[in-house]
């Protein structure tokens, strides 16, 4: 996992080592990479602009696209905007992001730090452990929570047996609020471990020796090295807090708690007829909201390209030491964050799956069963979505790669225009909630004549899998590409080579082992999705994530556990994967 | 001369029997009482080899039915998909729109938007040779059939509400609510309408058969009563104690809830209980016609019935065994089950207005105003 956090981050913090004139150099010169990227770059623009091109037309539509009453209008904004519930939903939305954000940001800085400036011990448990909450499905989360920490959930009836009274609420926002923040915690510290890993350590030595302590150190010294880092985690946490579907829509749930993408769900229930206009129209505002963030995220990047010079490949790091009271007190808070964030979730799935009832007064070694996985195991859909899943995260994680790894060559130091345009066609699709995106490739795949074919397939998950997955994985891919010192391109170039025989001699080889590790966190990606297949699949096209939802629909929680269940499960499996292709990277 | 006359004879007579065989169709598969030409239907629909369902039930509660539609036509591939009430309801129409119809048949507790699809020509009409078989009420001019009957009523926690308490009709219900303020506070669920379709049905099924359904509402608005977009979210929290009591459920999943949960109790409203149907209609442009005809027979059918009413669907006739049946069922609810009507008073609340003023009244009364 060590080396996952290296090359998710690298973009971020200071890694672009090389002088920038070379690397312009060669893209002026590059003429046969000319044309492959304008045809790389062409293709993503299609199968990224398609869907959200019907999004932008529906949303100035009086009826769904299709419908013959359908005429130009901008009836579903005056719907919105004059729908007092808009303006809750919207208020709510924004209260979660930031609130998510303060929770977030502090606690993944403090973790980043922690692991990569410190002597902590067990570092390298500690670094995987920390990225588990990422790689479980929020629905999932959600769900566990529900029964741990619910208001008859396990952990509340113990503890209201010691205090007599239960001192949180978990429908509530404040409730939403910290377990958004917890399970983002991870995103957070992908980010900020990167940039502090790459921060030379002499100058926290010097403040050391000049007597300051660790705590001081940190605030003083390493936070203001890492500010841009930490400004450009907290853009994308906020990001991905206005987006949130899952948690929401199981915890907001009882409370009738909305936020805009839960809003979007539900206008479909309110007016008996689809409302795909107002649902686009609530997406644009979505857009409008989140790509000033994607503006912002482009600008600190440029930025962190230019201080550069503070991560000089030669430079050394050495640990803080924390001494035994601070050891204690770092593992003290790390074990809590850890028992709330992946323990009290886990178990509360682990124990629903394997009961029938539980809460108030239900002995639960009594209602102890497997009989959950056998209804499981009888309903043909349910066991084709388990098969699906594992298909298209290993099968379609892996093509996926390839894909990812064609636009990152389109991308590769590449500072031209089409960079600038390859940057906003990869974050739009951030940019949008996944149920969206997912109704829009449903109609990409419905009205598209020669695409028609494809939708009672994998492969038209798999495509929306790919464009939603877009930002991740070519995080990831950029940053392995990147690691590939200049050096060695240039003198393929020097000696006559084309930019197409450089890319396959000399970088794709050295980026291999790279490849299989981003194969397996695409393969995590790709299992814990669930919003994308709500509106796409279909009979034999069923995935865990997106039955869940349904499932919640009519509420067979027996079935969601089992899933839920069988999801981790998975999700460990691709785990162990990913440790031992990434300990190859690192060995 | 002889032996090769045998031989003839022979040849004829094994052409004869592989005739037999091969011929999908025998007289025998023709289900007693249907017209004799229904093997042709059956030929063509073994020939099709498949049928799609698009609908809001469970597959886990389907199984039993699928399996035993199986059992009756191997050969017949199902294709099976839970889209829950609006996902199959606006998959048909924008399918439609599209001309790839995918549904061979819909089967939808959504009974407002199967009539809708019916009124929209997305429904194809079908006599079916069962509907001799189902009462009156349970079919609609050859389009609509209901499949179910299910009541609607209360699931409550056994141990925070011992039986003697359980309020037994609506006018208890309220006067219940109103009288333990506090101890019910934040404690008493139901249907959310805004975000479940079946929520919407029960509740303005209400508004349309009785008097008190805002008195409930305000009732239920200020004990600050909770909301769930489904009846299994619901029974979760009244199997855990978070909730007390859940009212406007489905009752047909409470009677087999309580079975198999410990702490729960299910109860009908003895003055009035109210039933929906799951409703089947065949597409106007179904792929796989003949098969969804044999579908939908088989699901009115004494055995699809049965098969139904083992998932946990009673049945709408009231000559099986399994689970409950139409008759049956009523004795258990006290002998006031109210079928909804299956007309086009269905389509009375999909109209906007009434739909705007309807939410408008229900969030009016759940504010507490």
């Amino acid at each position: 996992m060590a080396a996952e956090g290296k090359t998710a981050g690298s973009p971020m913090g200071g890694v672009w080592t090389g002088p920038a004139a070379p690397a312009r150099s060669l893209t002026r010169r590059g003429g046969d990479a000319g044309l492959f990227r304008v045809v790389v770059i062409g293709l993503l623009a299609v199968a990224v602009l398609t869907p959200v091109g019907l999004i932008v037309y529906q949303s100035f539509l009086s009826a769904p696209f299709f419908s013959k009453s359908a005429v130009l209008s901008l009836e579903a904004y005056e719907y919105v905007f004059t729908d007092p519930s808009f303006y809750e939903a919207l208020g709510t939305t924004a209260l979660i992001a930031f609130g998510m954000v303060a929770v977030a940001v502090p606690l993944g800085g403090g973790l980043a730090f922690l692991l990569t400036r410190t002597d902590i011990g067990g570092k390298r448990l500690l670094e995987i452990l920390v990225l588990v909450p990422m790689f479980i499905s929020s629905v999932v989360l959600a769900f566990g929570y529900t029964v741990s920490v619910g208001p008859a959930g396990f952990m509340s009836l113990f503890v209201r047996d010691i205090l007599g009274f239960v001192p949180w609420n978990l429908y509530s926002l404040p409730g939403i609020i910290a377990i958004a923040g917890l399970s983002h915690v991870p995103n957070v510290y992908l980010y900020l471990s990167a940039a502090m890993r790459n921060l030379p350590s002499d100058l926290e030595e010097a403040a050391r020796t000049a007597g300051a302590s660790v705590w001081r150190v940190s605030l003083d010294v390493t936070l203001p090295m890492v500010l841009p880092a930490i400004v450009f985690a907290a853009a994308l946490n906020l990001l991905l807090g206005f987006e949130m579907f899952g948690i929401p829509l199981v915890l907001g749930d009882p409370n009738g708690i909305l936020v805009l993408t839960t809003y979007t769900y539900k206008l479909t229930t309110l007016f008996g007829v689809p409302t795909y206009q107002l649902m686009a129209a609530v997406a644009m505002v979505l857009i409008l909201i989140t790509l000033p963030l994607v503006y912002v995220q482009r600008r600190l990047l440029r930025h962190s390209r230019r201080f550069a010079a503070l991560g000089g490949k030669g430079a050394r790091t050495t640990n803080l030491k924390l001494g035994r009271k601070g050891q204690a007190i770092a593992f003290a808070v790390i074990g809590l964050w850890l028992f709330v964030s992946v323990a009290l979730p886990i178990a509360g799935i682990v124990l629903r799956a394997f009961v029938n009832a539980w809460g108030e007064g239900v002995d639960l070694f009594a209602q102890l069963t497997t009989a959950n996985f056998h209804r499981l195991l009888e309903v043909p859909s349910l066991v084709r979505g388990i098969v699906n899943t594992v298909l298209i995260s290993a099968v379609g994680g892996a093509l996926a790669v390839g894909i990812y790894l064609l636009i990152g060559l389109a991308g590769h130091r590449n500072r031209g225009v089409s960079n600038t345009i390859l940057d906003y066609l990869v974050l739009l699709p951030r940019a949008l909630p996944g149920l969206v995106i997912g109704l829009a490739f449903f109609w990409v795949f419905l009205f598209i004549p020669f695409l028609t074919p494809l939708r009672p397939t994998l492969a038209s998950l798999f495509i929306a899998y790919v464009v939603v997955g877009l930002s991740y994985g070519l995080r990831l891919l950029q940053g392995t590409l990147l690691q590939v010192s200049p050096e060695l391109e240039e003198s393929a170039r020097t000696t006559g080579a084309t930019i197409g025989r450089t890319w396959w001699d000399v970088v794709i080889p050295i980026v291999r082992p790279g490849l299989a590790g981003a194969w397996a966190l695409i393969m995590i990606i790709f299992l814990r999705e669930y919003a994308t297949g709500v509106y796409l699949m279909s009979a034999g096209t069923e995935v865990i994530g997106s039955l869940m939802v349904s499932l919640l629909q009519t509420g067979a929680m027996d079935m969601i556990a089992a899933l839920a269940f069988i999801s981790i499960l998975l999700t460990a499996i691709g785990l162990t994967l990913a440790l031992r292709l990434g300990a190859r990277i690192h060995d | 001369m002889v032996i090769h006359l045998k031989h003839t004879r022979r040849c004829v007579l094994a052409a004869l029997l592989l005739a037999g065989a091969a011929s999908p169709a025998l007289a025998q598969d023709v289900p007693a009482g249907y017209p004799a030409d229904y093997a042709d239907v059956i030929a063509a629909a073994r020939k099709e080899g498949a049928v799609s369902i698009y609908t809001s039930t469970d597959q886990a509660q389907a199984q039993p039915f699928l399996d035993a539609f199986t059992k009756r036509f191997p050969g017949i591939k199902i294709e099976y998909n839970d889209l829950g009430t609006n996902g199959a309801y606006n998959r048909v129409i924008s399918e439609a729109a599209a001309g790839q119809v995918g549904a061979d048949v819909v089967w939808s507790s959504a009974m407002d938007y199967q009539m809708s699809l019916a009124k929209e020509g997305h429904a194809g009409a079908y006599k079916s040779p069962e509907a001799k078989n189902v009462p009156d009420w349970a079919s609609f001019k050859d389009t609509l059939y209901a499949t179910s009957v299910e009541p609607i009523g209360i699931i409550y926690n056994t141990k925070a509400l011992p039986e003697g308490k359980v309020p037994k009709t609506r006018a208890d219900l309220i006067k219940f609510l109103q009288d333990n303020k506090t101890e019910l506070k934040g404690k008493i669920a139901s249907f959310d309408p805004e975000k479940s379709g079946s929520g919407f049905l029960h509740h303005t099924n209400d508004v349309r058969q009785t008097k008190t359904f805002w008195d409930l509402a305000k009732a239920f608005g200020a004990i600050g009563g909770r909301t769930y977009s489904s009846s299994g979210a619901m029974k979760e929290t009244v199997v855990s104690g978070e909730n007390v009591l859940a009212f406007n459920i489905i009752g047909s999943y409470g009677l087999q809830w309580a079975k198999e949960s410990p702490n729960l109790g299910v109860a009908f409203g003895t003055d009035y209980t109210p039933a929906f149907s799951r409703l089947a209609l065949i597409t106007a442009k179904a792929p796989h016609p003949n098969a969804a005809k044999l579908l939908l027979d088989f699901m009115l059918s004494q055995e699809g019935q049965n098969a139904l009413a083992k998932g946990g669907m009673p049945s709408v006739r009231t000559d099986t065994d399994q689970g409950f049946n139409a008759k049956t069922l009523n004795e258990r609810v006290g002998g006031n089950l109210q079928p909804i009507k299956l007309d086009e008073g269905l389509l009375e609340y999909l109209n906007p207005q009434k739909r705007v003023q309807f939410f408008r009244e229900w969030k009016a009364s759940l504010s507490g105003s």
